[in-house]
């Protein structure tokens, strides 16, 4: 698709052709970066910083010698550009291409590969040249789900981002369906955004921004006003929203090596507070994130003398008790079972932490080890008439799950039976088990069970 | 045996779900008797012939599959080197649910390799006594064709879901194979090993049935449900065969920034550290030097200090290498990342050892922004003294145990000692001069008193040691001389040492304690000096 007819073998004509025809894309205007464009974009839109960007690229020293090239691959490369994950050149350029522009980038070594070069392919403070498509870009996922999609306006600087616990002041515009329902100036805390009718989406999307920058962020149902809606905004159920967030200033909570036990014991208090509040209202996300922040400042901790080592563990059993509830809720059993474990191994008979994690095992369809969970519930407390239902429930999935593979198999065994391939079967068996009588006399016992 | 016998034990056989070792016996010896030399597709045109219509593939499979269910545990690798190329011809001849008898295969296989012990030296590996070596090369081949046909679809855009089928069952392969036995194995790229050429095999197998190995690497934690502590495992040892024992490193973009790689191998590094086994840990430490190598000196940010990933590294255990990589780190982190790094160690490490490398490091760096051009507030202004606060204080006050805070404690003399000799450069901010001077008075006062406490207890252990010693030898001499038995009333001794040894270490203590003390004494003489110099 490209063609090298620009650029020739000694490195003179080629530093020529960037001179007269290039652009310098570098915000200082240093000659770092200089562009000659060979194919126009399709559309006037460009990435912007953060976006999860496309390309196919060809990368050569001025010699003419190629060092790296993706079709070689026959795979694009993907990056959220402007983030620092590949060459400064690559950032820069790549942010001034329009989607399906073709071009050439003419990099000087402090915006390539520096002063070291790299061991094999780059020779010390080399100049480079890049031929680059831009195929697409998209907006940059903040979740696995693609339920938070952030584009980045103006980039922030500082390289610290907010945490959960930080108090943080931001400028706010949300809109649903192109209407502005909400546009202010608002402060509040991390991982309690909910207080100040800020959606799930918002906060959650705070750990990922630089302090001064402006983003938009998509956000779908779930991470927005969900299927209540927000009637004082007059937004309807399940729908999509887009807000304009602008980070003016935070201050970080506390790392959890920052703080000595009593403070962290008395945060626990309140933030365990916090947390029931939460799941109260029917907010398991937000009521998770608080007892989460009590398991990592605990968890690591043992405390001086009994008082303190019982105040730790109950905290940390309350807290995985909860979590395991609230991922009931939201439905991510692997999640609660992992909880219940730690409760567990606190404390073998913890009659809750057994009860949840059956019904998690349950909802996976593990009914064998769902229902031994439920058995050791009555164990514990004969009289948990919950259990006992949950048994039987457990017992008759168990039959409807046999009977389901009795017919499956049915047929194969009948199939077998019915065989009268006596030879067939022995000439398969025969032959496989005497290469094998070959080596067994000779061979040692000794193996990994 | 006649024909009856025979249909007699195969019916037995199918009705039960496994082979009693009665009936193993019996078939070894009827198949001796039978065929002896037959290759496979000789093999399968026979069993297809028409008085044998009923043998179809699937069966022959299920029969097979069995048959590696329950290998005998003492010739796992033989069974595995038989079957395998007669599984191979059955599956490239099945029509439909190829992938899915496959991906059973492979899984079944690599169950029983997976019982194998990993070879560790040169040696084991040249003798490969249980066939590690020999399997793998086998799975390795046995896999070849089907990553072909994964190969010649790629093209298209249209893919069906057996194909997706296909290139997940390849993939789990993989990544189970970087696992086990990949991340347990001594691999070195100057011996070309038969599990060398395995890892490759697999490094090239991925970009084949197109998984980019940066996605993998880099861009994964996005994806949630993959993100299990085996799939960890795999991604921490695909890292390490790619950096560090450069397969395929040729084909891999080289337009990722040092920092960026950086960043992502730390969750890697962590989870290679994270295990006590000695194959995990050098392969950690290896990859952790190998990224830590392209970055440029004092170029780290002190943000990239705040990713979990990065604060939970330093908990490293000290090895020799591990502290030569220590240094390493520290090396590149800027000056606001060092001063953030050392206040983080100097508080939550509890190493005394780890503590004076530290306050040895801050007197490098206080030397360093001491020199034209370097000055920066970390370690000359007042962010500074929130550092010397963390160094120069006593953790349990005048009850420090100083026997065990000794090296850290020495160092941070040597500090105070280096600051008020270079005290021109601290006394122009003034409020840090006073502020330090402050701090300084408050620890030599508190170090003095418990050098004191210390010394009396350690004196006192001493002299009764001695005591003791002397009791015993009297008792030794009177039970020489008379022939009665003597009952000796011996000292409850709280070690285990021998009190040679206590000895030692006792009056070593005491001398440490005359070192500081003279040190201390030291430092005050130098404060009055250029207490009494005229102020320039």
């Amino acid at each position: 698709m490209t063609t090298d007819q620009d650029l020739p073998m000694d490195g003179q004509p080629a530093t020529a052709v960037f001179a007269a025809k290039g652009i310098d894309v570098t915000p200082i205007k240093d000659q770092g970066v200089i562009k000659v464009v060979k194919h126009q974009g399709v559309d006037k839109e460009r990435p912007m910083i953060g976006d999860r960007v496309t390309v196919h690229y060809t990368g050569r020293l001025l010699s003419g010698k190629k060092f790296d090239c993706s079709r070689d691959r026959k795979e694009p490369f993907c990056f959220n550009v402007g983030k620092g994950q590949v060459l400064k050149a690559w950032d820069i350029g790549v942010l001034s291409m329009q989607r399906g522009e073709v071009c050439t980038l003419l990099c000087k070594p402090e915006y390539a590969y520096g002063a070291a070069g790299n061991p094999d392919k780059i020779p010390p403070s080399s100049p480079v040249v890049f031929e680059m498509e831009l195929l697409k870009f998209e907006g940059e996922m903040l979740t696995d789900d693609g339920g938070i999609l952030r584009r980045i306006k103006v980039k922030g600087d500082g390289y610290t981002n907010p945490n959960d616990g930080a108090r943080v002041d931001v400028h706010l515009e949300g809109s649903c369906g192109g209407r502005l329902f909400d546009c202010r100036d608002v402060s509040f805390t991390v991982g309690e955004a909910e207080d100040k009718g800020v959606p799930y989406g918002v906060d959650r999307a705070l750990d990922k921004m630089q302090k001064g920058e402006c983003c938009l962020l998509y956000l779908k149902p779930k991470y927005g006003f969900g299927s209540e809606g927000k009637p004082e905004y007059k937004v309807g159920p399940d729908k999509d929203l887009v807000y304009e967030v602008t980070l003016k200033d935070f201050q970080r909570a506390k790392e959890s090596w920052e703080m000595d036990l009593n403070e962290k014991l008395e945060m626990s208090l309140e933030v365990k507070r916090k947390g029931n509040q939460y799941f109260k209202a029917g907010r398991h996300y937000q009521a998770i994130i608080q007892y989460q922040r009590i398991v990592s400042w605990l968890e690591m901790e043992c405390g001086t003398g009994i008082e303190q080592q019982k105040k730790i563990q109950d905290f940390l059993l309350t807290s995985h008790l909860n979590l395991a509830l609230c991922f009931l809720r939201t439905k991510d059993f692997s999640q609660v079972v992992e909880n219940c474990n730690k409760v567990i191994e606190l404390d073998e008979s913890n009659e809750k932490a057994l009860y949840r994690r059956g019904e998690a095992r349950l909802h996976r369809n593990e009914f064998s080890m769902a229902m031994a969970d439920f058995q050791k519930v009555l164990q514990v407390n004969p009289s948990n008439r919950a259990a006992h239902a949950q048994i039987s429930i457990c017992q008759s999935k168990i039959k409807e799950h046999h009977e389901k593979d009795k017919k499956t198999y049915a047929n194969m065994f009948q199939k077998f039976a019915e065989w009268d391939a006596k030879v067939c079967k022995l000439t398969v068996l025969g032959y496989i088990h005497s290469s094998v009588t070959k080596e067994e006399n000779t061979k040692s016992n000794n193996t990994k069970c | 045996m006649n024909e009856d016998q025979v249909n007699d034990i195969i019916q037995r056989w199918v009705r039960q779900q496994y082979s009693v070792p009665e009936d193993y016996q019996q078939f070894k010896s009827l198949g001796s008797t039978c065929l002896t030399e037959c290759d496979s597709a000789q093999l399968l045109k026979f069993l297809q012939d028409e008085k044998n219509q009923t043998c179809s593939p699937d069966e022959l499979l299920h029969s097979l599959l069995e048959l590696i269910e329950n290998i005998d545990p003492g010739a796992i690798s033989e069974t595995i080197l038989a079957l395998v190329p007669h599984l191979q011809t059955v599956l490239l001849r099945l029509e439909d649910r190829k992938s899915t008898y496959l991906g059973l295969a492979l899984s079944a296989l690599q169950k029983q390799l997976s019982r194998l012990p990993v070879p560790y030296s040169q040696q084991q590996e040249e003798d490969d006594e249980h066939g590690l070596c020999r399997c793998c090369n086998a799975m390795a081949a046995f896999t070849k064709p089907f990553v072909e046909e994964v190969k010649r679809k790629n093209g298209n855009y249209m893919t069906s879901s057996e194909d997706e089928e296909l290139r997940t069952v390849l993939l789990k392969f993989c990544m189970r194979s970087l696992r086990d036995p990949l991340l347990e194995a001594e691999l070195n790229r100057d011996r070309r090993s038969s599990l060398w050429l395995f890892a490759t095999e697999i490094m090239v197998t991925l970009p084949a049935i197109q998984e980019s190995l940066s996605e993998l690497l880099f861009f994964n934690s996005l994806k949630k449900q993959t993100d299990n502590s085996q799939s960890k495992e795999s991604r921490a040892c695909l890292a390490y065969l790619l950096f560090v024992q450069l397969i395929t490193i040729d084909s891999f973009p080289a337009v990722f920034s040092p920092v960026f790689v950086l960043q992502c191998n730390m969750e890697h590094i962590n989870q290679l550290l994270s295990r006590y086994a000695e194959s995990h840990l050098l392969k950690g430490l290896a990859l952790y030097a190998k990224s830590l190598e392209s970055v440029q000196d004092n170029s780290l940010p002190v943000s990239l200090l705040e990713l979990k990933s990065f604060y939970s590294v330093p908990r490293v255990r000290q090895r020799e290498s591990g502290l030569q990589l220590f240094q390493l780190f520290i090396n590149k982190l800027d000056a606001e990342a060092k001063h953030k790094f050392f206040r983080c160690m100097l508080k939550t490490s509890n190493h005394a050892g780890v503590e004076s490398y530290i306050v040895k490091n801050i007197r490098n760096q206080v030397d360093f922004s001491m020199q034209p051009g370097n000055a920066n507030k970390w370690f000359l202004g007042e962010e500074f003294l929130s550092l010397l606060g963390l160094v120069l204080c006593l953790p349990q006050g005048a009850e420090t145990d100083l026997l065990n805070t000794m090296d850290r404690i020495m160092e941070s003399l040597n500090l105070l000692r280096y600051l008020l000799l270079r005290d021109k450069e601290l006394r122009s901010t003034t409020d840090v001069w006073e502020e330090l001077c402050r701090i300084k008075d408050e620890y030599l006062k508190m170090l003095r008193v418990c050098i004191g406490i210390s010394r009396v207890h350690y004196s006192a252990e001493l002299k009764a040691l001695r005591e003791d010693q002397k009791l015993k030898a009297k008792e030794a001499r009177d039970a020489a001389r008379s022939t009665r038995l003597v009952k000796s009333i011996t000292v409850k001794h709280e070690s285990n040492m021998s009190p040679e040894v206590q000895h030692q270490v006792l009056q070593s203590a005491l001398v440490t304690f005359d070192l500081m003390e003279s040190l201390i004494v030291r430092i005050k003489e130098i404060t009055e000096e250029k207490n009494r110099l005229p102020q320039l």
